[in-house]
């Protein structure tokens, strides 16, 4: 393995369906010559491409799990994310889309810029993605990559300048002008491999000198030595292309390219474009948090010499076992090595270290800074991260946070149960506000997570990745009780029904907290309660927490101080003073003012300005309070907090209000109460549940 | 009763105006500095002085993006409350955020049309209707007169308070009363002009329109380590 790392480029290619990017991938693939015959997606020979390394991608011709795939060009190094184009924010989508130091933006120069190109634009730009465009399927009817062009300005308000303008169109696409050089490029041979360099027919000189000039106007923001040549007319390629590369690593120039995938047309040039255009990993600064400070951000270096820090980005179960994907941020990951998983602190040895072609794998021996690779055989759950030992940096916070919506899901049949466990297992591994637990009322398989679609994808994954078909109950929201005052209690626990009796006083007083979940103070003075049965009042107390008395909720947010009470010398036990504090928490329960509590969630809506009204209209029917609107070009996005109990289908009404061009992003904000009006429904719907039950 | 605290010791009444509010209905004001004197944190204290009150306010700012905005409010409010010794800060912003809208613009984003556009998608869905504007980082160059005039109307018919904070630099030309002769073409449409001037380590605050200018009430000073406005006491 080579180590020169301004030669290696980590990059996603993204696009909307349908836009080709599988093809894309499956010709770079061929003409790197990581594979030696081009099979179609949807081919006759049914082999399909190498990126659909899964059975059903082949078979329904889409990408549906990321794999990493290693290439080289021009003695650069790629490696190609396959990044998920599903619009969904779970945290794997996020994970993906972190280890990317650039990025294809395929677009189809028929159907142009669609909406889910704005989705992943958007995700691009929330992650700071340099980004280049592709232009694909010039060779279609109706193709017409300069409105595309126009698109990316208007839609997603892209600073977008052609590089290329195609020879021909449709039918007669034969190829394309590079305006860099100022030749045409063909592609002859079965597969396009031969490039030929021409001089520019005559008919498209002054199309070409036309677009050289806005590109060169574009450019030169990004480079006075360029502006200077420009005025004195002697740039250079050099020149040029470090110009457009300054303006696309800062994100306020987009190269935009063209061709035929399918046809073999304009694939090579789009990979010289990779290599001269899109960052190294040394170019980008990457953040790690340091757990000993308080979670403080540090600037990674990104020498392979120092001490490592590395992420596990993506678990994937194949023929070889687990297999986890990992980007190397600083330092290398060799064979034989110790390091130590930050989350944990378990140290172990590294076994075999892979590169990863889709399904096909090579043995290397180590993975530097910059790279991606991927390691076997190693208990990890996706988003931790690797480092040497003695060291406390993550790339992740280590902040989890809880669940705020629960499912109830049944297997369809045994094989489905058996299919079902192990991609809960799988999944929780993954994800880690992805919970799974037993009810012990039902005996129902629950999972728990951030959000209705959240676990919509797990459910689905459950089917297509796992073939376990499961049927789904009511989403639940996860509740909570606490209370709002001060009160007293004072409770005598006493039994005597034959044998040995039961007594226990416990007094003191309950009150709210804000900093905490639950907190027991033991103010007994005199030994009012003997020692040895404080804890198990704190144990009664705990105990009455998970239940709350009003609606069955989780209690939290609630101070216990026990300051008096009174025992008996044989009735005593441990067992009494558990009694005695349950009811002692009843006692002082019910007049602490106890409320519900729900979770209020964060919904940052994208939309295009022209449903701006109905969208915050939408929100507004739902309980919802709006933060902000913030305008931002053709795009616009509207911040508010929403009870997540009124954001289920929310997805299918803001999809029918704006024609699928907005999406939205949910997570959650804070636990508020519950109007009181919110209440009596709630109150009434347990009511009604229990009847059912009985 | 947090709230009502709060209110009596806004030190804004001291400043020589009899009424409860500084502005008639349709009335603009304009807050002028130099860069970086404290114009946006003066507004959020008028703006805040105005949510207390449970009034709506829509706050606009052409150049933070929302979150930056609502960082300045929290921030505002936790130095007041930490001046009063008020330990529940969380709790005076739930009370006050529905009271409150922010809607950022892009400076090359902004017209009148626009903005009436969006204020009408919100009174008819009854989602929000503000009772006074904040508008922070409006350019005031040649153009300004007709959106100004435009605004006007707006704020004339919907009976609004309009607060503008006004940008000067280093080397303007100032008109006899203190105001940059470029604004003396728009200066009628404005009832109230305060102007923040460092003068040594402090900020004053000083009227230059409006019934403050003339009244013989002691100026305000802008603390410049918490840009909270106090009197000359430190109150």
């Amino acid at each position: 393995m080579e180590n020169n790392i301004q030669k290696v480029r980590n990059i996603g290619i993204s696009a909307h369906i349908d836009s080709g990017k599988t093809t894309l991938t499956e010709r770079i693939l061929f003409y790197t010559k990581r594979i030696h015959a081009i099979h179609d997606v949807k081919g006759k020979d049914g082999v399909g491409a190498t990126m659909d390394s899964m059975e059903l991608e082949k078979e329904r011709g889409i990408t549906i799990a990321s794999a990493a795939t290693f290439c080289k060009w021009q003695g650069h190094e790629i490696n190609i994310i396959d990044t998920p184009g599903h619009v969904d924010f779970t945290i794997e989508v996020e994970r993906s889309l972190r280890v990317l130091d650039g990025a294809i933006l395929v677009l189809c120069s028929v159907g142009g810029v669609q909406s889910q190109s704005i989705t992943v634009d958007q995700q691009m730009k929330r992650y700071k993605v340099p980004c280049l465009a592709f232009i694909n399927k010039c060779d279609r009817s109706g193709a017409n990559p300069l409105r595309v062009i126009n698109q990316l300005k208007e839609k997603l308000g892209h600073n977008a300048v052609a590089m290329q303008i195609p020879v021909g169109l449709e039918a007669d696409l034969t190829g394309i002008v590079d305006l860099v050089i100022m030749k045409a490029i063909y592609f002859d041979g079965d597969n396009g491999e031969d490039v030929r360099i021409e001089e520019i027919p005559d008919n498209l000189i002054d199309e070409a000198l036309q677009k050289r000039e806005e590109l060169i106007d574009a450019a030169s923001m990004f480079s006075d030595e360029l502006m200077e040549a420009a005025l004195e007319d002697q740039v250079t390629e050099d020149l040029l292309i470090s110009a457009v590369r300054s303006g696309t690593l800062a994100r306020e120039l987009t190269p935009v390219f063209m061709g035929s995938a399918y046809k073999n047309k304009g694939v090579q040039p789009l990979l010289d474009a990779v290599t001269n255009l899109l960052p190294c990993p040394s170019d980008v600064e990457n953040e790690a948090l340091d757990m000993e400070d308080n979670e403080k951000s540090v600037i990674l270096s990104s020498s392979p010499d120092d001490d490592l820090v590395a992420f596990a980005f993506k678990l994937e179960d194949g023929q070889y076992g687990q297999l986890t994907y990992i980007r190397v941020y600083r330092g290398t990951l060799a064979k034989g090595m110790t390091m130590v998983n930050v989350r944990n602190g378990k140290k172990f040895k590294v076994g075999r270290v892979a590169r990863m072609h889709a399904d096909q794998m090579e043995d290397i021996g180590k993975i530097d800074a910059g790279y991606i690779g991927a390691l076997f055989g190693i208990e990890c759950a996706s988003g931790d991260t690797f480092a040497s030992p003695g060291m406390s940096l993550t790339m992740t916070s280590m902040f989890v946070p809880e669940p705020v919506i629960s499912l109830a899901i049944a297997p369809k049949d045994n094989k489905s149960q058996i299919n079902m466990s192990k991609a809960l297992g799988r999944f929780t591994k993954e994800d880690p506000t992805f919970r799974t637990h037993v009810s012990d009322e039902t005996k129902e398989t629950i999972i728990e997570g951030m959000g209705e679609l959240h676990l919509e994808v797990y459910v689905e994954r459950m089917r297509r990745e796992y073939d376990a078909e499961v049927s789904t109950g009511k989403p639940r929201v996860a509740y909570r009780e606490t209370i709002t005052r001060k009160a007293q209690f004072n409770y005598i626990h006493k039994k005597q029904t034959g044998g040995a009796g039961q007594f226990g006083r416990v007094a003191g007083y309950i009150e709210p907290i804000a900093e905490e979940e639950f907190l027991f103070e033991n103010k007994i003075t005199g030994g009012s309660i003997p020692t040895q049965f404080i804890s198990a009042c704190e144990k009664g107390f705990r105990q009455s927490l998970a239940k709350g008395p009003k609606m069955g909720f989780p209690v939290t947010g609630v101070k216990i101080v026990i300051n008096d009470g009174a025992s008996h010398a044989v009735d005593s036990s441990e067992m009494a003073f558990q009694s005695a504090a349950r009811g002692a928490f009843k006692e002082g329960y019910a007049k602490a003012g106890p409320v519900i509590h729900e979770p209020i969630m964060k919904v940052v809506v994208e939309t295009p300005t022209e449903f701006q009204g109905a969208v915050m209209g939408s929100l507004n029917q739902r309980r919802g309070m709006i933060v902000g609107a913030q305008d931002e070009g053709p795009m616009c996005s509207i911040e508010s907090r929403i009870p997540l109990s009124e954001m289920f289908s929310y997805s299918t009404v803001l999809r029918s209000l704006t024609q699928g061009k907005a999406q939205f992003t949910m997570e959650f904000n804070a636990y508020k109460q519950v109007p009181q009006q919110i209440m009596e429904e709630l109150v009434e719907k347990a009511r009604e549940e229990k009847k059912n039950v009985a | 009763m947090l709230k009502n605290d709060l209110i009596l010791q806004n030190p804004l009444r001291l400043m020589g105006y009899k009424a409860e509010e500084i502005l008639t209905p349709g009335g603009f004001g304009a807050v002028l500095a130099r860069a970086g004197v404290g114009k946006t944190s003066f507004l959020v204290q008028l703006s805040l002085n105005s949510l207390l009150k449970n009034k709506n306010v829509l706050h606009i700012s052409l150049d933070d993006p929302v979150n930056k905005v609502n960082l300045w409010y929290r921030e505002v409010l936790s130095r007041i409350a930490d001046q009063h010794n008020i330990e529940q800060t969380n709790q005076l912003v739930e009370t006050i955020l529905p009271h409150r809208f922010i809607m950022t613009f892009r400076v090359e984003g902004f017209s009148v049309p626009k903005l009436e556009e969006r204020l009408s998608d919100l009174t008819e869905q009854n989602i929000f209707s503000p009772q006074m504007l904040i508008i922070d980082g409006l350019p005031f160059d040649e153009s300004i007169y007709e959106p100004l005039s435009q605004l006007k109307t707006l704020a004339q018919k919907n009976s609004l308070y309009v607060w503008f904070t006004m940008r000067t630099h280093r080397d303007e030309t100032m008109g006899p009363d203190g105001i940059p002769t470029r604004l003396i073409k728009v200066a009628d449409l404005f009832e109230v002009v305060v102007q923040l001037q460092p003068e040594g380590k402090e900020i004053h605050v000083k009227a230059l329109k409006g019934e403050g200018a003339d009244s013989d009430h002691p100026s305000l000073l802008l603390d410049p380590a918490t840009m909270l406005i106090k009197d000359q006491t430190g109150r």
